[in-house]
């Protein structure tokens, strides 16, 4: 199984840990990632609010980059997918924009134009839809842990584009905590969005909401939350002291990227995962 | 077989939730059900619809957490979604409730009134020559007269659930996308600055609205192109515009975010100045280090020339 890895600037910044223990687990896995050359930043869900022909024609590229591959696109970061995907939809459904954009992409100097040949998907999706990759290699069965399953919003919505499963009743993540041999938790915050995207500009809701969901997580017997993208859990972990401040709360929960979760069953260790480099109830984990 | 619902009631300040079971028929809309209800068992439950057919709006409720048009979602569809025989109903979040599922649209449209909803022709149309335009500019906002006013955007619309005082409502975006869009218009501008001033910047992007709109008129979709439409139209401001244009920037100048300069890129340096704790956290855990260069795409230049022919392209 191989794919072109878009890690996306969060992996190569302040989320470096998310890089190196998707690499780690990877390799474990048997999944070999060829990472896109020369990629670059999908937009993080504001280009389109600027330029939406130009946030287009970037992404244009860093698909076509991988299409020159013959390999699939595999991201591990909700908004980098729905950014990718949307331009994929678009370009595909449209022959006339497709044109437009490879016009664009030549006029550049972009030696590839947009073909439409390679897939885009997430690594839980992968996951989800190849249970076979964890057959036999969970040495380390996470039986003691109370696990919150937080999606994001990007990785359900909008249906037409994301349509892995129903994004109204999603499944994958509670499939894959139990797979790994953890209790997937309900809690009431599941589906509320952590506000990244919106941080400066909505600062205390963003935070308020950040501790409701910490705090809901906390209340639901969860003894760590996890995510499929490196920027809610940089939310929900960088600011979780400021979250419980806007909500009078307690409640100090871990919170990991998704393949840190795996990582640990697959018996890797903290160190192996990046786990010093978190910011909120490091203490907590017990693994 | 049957069907549990769970209908949150509300009447006179006293709120409940009261069980209904009936039998499940095939084709069985959540309206017929409710209406079975009523007219089988309990005659004091109250909910609004009108058209039966998915046009007027007036029967959005929530069921399972989700915004639905309850006169096109099928019982036996959301039985086997949510693998059950119960189903939750309440009115739309982010309602006043008047009773029951009856929601108050009055604040709503209040809300409406803040963008000027209303095209102003241009001075050079009049009632002799009308009000033409071209179907290439009418394709422009087709899409977003489509709103049928029904309220399901927001009921899961995360921004308004947290503080809708400094926001608006995704149908409101949508009108003002509609305006705005909207050759015969004499003044956009008008329009957008009000979005603007009413916190167009705000939105959270969950894109809920989007998923819940039973017209499929992408509400998170009319945000962006308002947001577009203040930096075609020079009335970007604020540190949300400031935001989107650093990270819009970046592309041209490295390819990737340069996150420590986000903050100041956005929101200046005093303003930045004050996250000195939070910088601090970051660097003691490695996440920010101020003394790393920021790299450069080595394709540069080609990603420079692309993003400036689709800046031409788009003019």
């Amino acid at each position: 199984m191989k794919y072109a890895f878009f890690p996306g600037c969060v992996l190569k910044g302040a989320a470096a840990e998310a890089y190196t223990s998707m690499t780690k687990v990877c390799e474990k896995l048997g999944i070999e990632l060829v990472e896109i050359e020369n990629w670059t930043c999908c937009g993080a869900s504001h280009a389109q609010g600027v330029n939406d022909l130009a946030a287009l024609a970037v992404n244009a590229r860093n698909i076509s980059i991988a299409e020159h591959m013959s390999l699939p696109i595999m991201t591990v970061c909700n908004t980098c997918t729905l950014q990718l995907r949307t331009a994929k939809h678009r370009l595909d459904s449209d022959p006339k924009l497709k044109e437009k954009v490879n016009g664009i992409l030549k006029e550049g100097g972009h030696p590839y134009e947009y073909k439409g040949t390679s897939e885009i998907t997430h690594f839980l999706w992968v996951l989800d839809q190849h249970p076979e990759l964890l057959k036999d290699k969970i040495t380390r069965p996470l039986n003691d842990l109370r696990v919150a399953g937080y999606y994001g919003c990007h990785i359900l919505r909008p249906q037409e584009i994301m349509n892995h499963e129903d994004g109204k009743h999603p499944q994958s993540l509670e499939r894959l905590i139990e797979a790994l041999g953890a209790r997937s938790v309900e809690f009431d915050a599941k589906r509320k969005c952590c506000g990244f995207h919106a941080q400066l500009a909505a600062e205390y809701d963003v935070l308020t909401v950040t501790g409701q969901i910490v705090d809901s997580a906390d209340k639901a017997t969860a003894n760590v939350l996890v995510t499929p993208c490196p920027l809610c859990q940089m939310q929900l972990d960088m600011y979780e002291p400021e979250g419980r401040e806007a909500v009078h709360s307690q409640a100090q929960v871990p919170i990991l990227h998704l393949q840190q979760l795996v990582g640990f069953a697959l018996g890797m260790s903290k160190e192996d995962m990046g786990f010093n480099r978190h910011v909120s109830a490091k203490e907590r984990l017990n693994i | 077989m049957d069907v549990t619902l769970n209908v949150h009631r509300f009447v006179e300040g006293k709120k409940w939730v009261q069980k209904y079971k009936i039998p499940v028929t095939v084709g069985m809309t959540v309206l017929e059900a409710l209406t079975v209800v009523k007219e089988k068992q309990d005659p004091t439950l109250s909910f609004t619809c009108s058209c039966r057919s998915s046009i007027c709006g007036a029967c959005a409720v929530r069921v399972n957490g989700n915004a639905e048009l309850s006169c096109e979602i099928l019982v036996e569809n959301l039985l086997k979604r949510y693998d059950t025989d119960t189903l939750t109903i309440e009115p739309l979040g982010n309602f006043r409730v008047i009773r029951d599922l009856i929601v108050d649209w009055d604040p709503k449209y209040a809300r409406l009134k803040k963008i000027k909803p209303a095209m102003e022709p241009k001075p050079e149309f009049s009632a002799e020559t009308g009000c033409k335009q071209s179907p290439e500019e009418f394709n422009k906002f087709k899409k977003y007269a489509g709103c049928i006013l029904c309220g399901s955007c927001v009921s899961e619309c995360n921004k308004n659930t947290l503080n809708e005082e400094d926001f608006l409502d995704p149908f409101v975006f949508v009108k003002a996308e509609r305006l705005v869009a909207d050759s015969r218009d004499r003044d956009p501008k008008a329009h957008l600055q009000a979005v603007q001033d009413a916190g167009l910047w705000r939105c959270f992007n969950c894109q809920e609205c989007t998923a819940k709109c039973p017209k499929g008129l992408d509400p998170a979709g009319a945000i962006e192109k308002l947001k577009e439409a203040t930096f075609k139209m020079g009335l970007s401001q604020g540190v949300g515009g400031k935001h989107a244009k650093a990270i819009y920037d970046d592309i041209s100048e490295s390819g990737m975010l340069d996150e420590s300069k986000l903050n100041i890129k956005s929101e200046g340096f005093i303003m930045a100045g004050m996250r000195l704790p939070m910088a601090l956290r970051l660097m003691n855990t490695g996440k920010m280090n101020p003394l790393e260069s920021h790299p450069v795409n080595p394709d540069i230049k080609t990603i420079q020339a692309v993003v400036k022919a689709a800046e031409k392209e788009a003019e």
